[in-house]
């Protein structure tokens, strides 16, 4: 019989390549985030799964919809591994879309109040209807993820990361 | 008990989001269940929106019951419908709020009390959550 904390240190990793990003034309991410959170939740639990989903849904959106080269590819890769959840989608980009991306995450990562960021930001992009804009800052705020952006010409590279002690 | 307006996504040929508003005594009720993921929600929920605006001011309700258990996942374009529906229903409604969600969910937890505004002393005097266990 294998115990829930023993189910708890499997190690998985996923990694899906998709190209042209043209073909793309369902719910992609949608469907990368809720299979993503069956697999995981067969393992770990549902707080650890969803929190997988709504990343993997985030960034893999932006992806498809940022991809600067649409017979480009955008990759994703999770990895659960020795207590941390490593979720990681590339795409193609240019250096004003990575600069934009990565003065995101700066401000991300020097917010001294997360959730006071993401409340500001919300109220101030709905006066104009701002679409998109959220979704970085909730994965941090929401998810407690760690965010970091790289940029290998053409492509993106988001890192989120997050350990799971303490998460049931 | 009576169903005053339904609002509903669909995506694929499928429901894949609704919303419930239903009067039961001086109670309203309006539960939220499914996903939002599509980028624009407005497109299938704005008449929802209007007939409760509508419809709201000639039931004689006091109390608000928001049931977001059923609510799996909002996607970040779905953050400005769900602010629109329950600030509308708490402006029109001047009485107490009880709100139902899942304890162990990031965003019912952490975004959907910011989405309520209850930072504004005025409407988080207001509201009470109560939490449940995902089954």
């Amino acid at each position: 019989m294998v115990t829930e904390a023993e189910l708890a240190t499997t190690s998985i990793t996923m990694r899906y390549d998709l190209s042209p990003v043209r073909n793309i034309i369902g719910d992609l991410s949608g469907l990368l985030g809720t299979f993503s959170d069956e697999l995981i939740g067969a393992f770990y639990s549902k707080t650890i799964s969803k929190k997988a989903n709504i990343v993997i849904t985030e960034l893999v959106n932006n992806a498809i919809l940022n991809s600067a080269d649409r017979e480009g590819k955008v990759i994703l890769e999770i990895a659960i591994n020795k207590g941390i959840l490593r979720i990681r989608v590339i795409n193609t980009a240019d250096s004003s879309q990575y600069r934009k991306v990565k003065s995101q995450i700066d401000t991300i990562n020097s917010a001294g109040d997360l959730r006071e960021l993401l409340a500001h930001t919300i109220r101030e992009r709905r006066k104009d209807r701002l679409r998109g804009g959220l979704g970085l800052i909730r994965l941090a705020a929401e998810n407690k993820f760690k965010l970091s952006v790289r940029y290998r010409a053409p492509y993106l590279v988001i890192d989120s990361e997050i350990g799971l002690g303490g998460l049931s | 008990m009576k169903i005053l307006a339904f609002g509903e996504i669909m995506d694929g040929g499928t429901s894949v989001f609704s919303s419930v508003a239903k009067v039961d005594g001086d109670l309203l009720i309006v539960s939220f269940g499914g996903s939002i993921r599509i980028d624009n929600p407005y497109r299938y929920l704005e008449q929802y929106l209007l007939d409760l605006e509508q419809l709201l001011p000639q039931e004689n309700v006091g109390r608000i019951e928001l049931d977001v258990k059923e609510l799996d996942f909002c996607n970040s374009n779905g953050f400005y419908i769900i602010m629109d529906i329950t600030e509308m229903i708490i402006n029109a409604i001047p009485g107490p709020v009880t709100v139902k969600r899942l304890k162990d969910d990031d965003w019912q937890q952490e975004t959907l009390p910011i989405l309520l505004n209850v930072d504004e002393p005025e409407i988080g005097g207001r509201i009470a959550f109560q939490e449940f266990a995902e089954i």
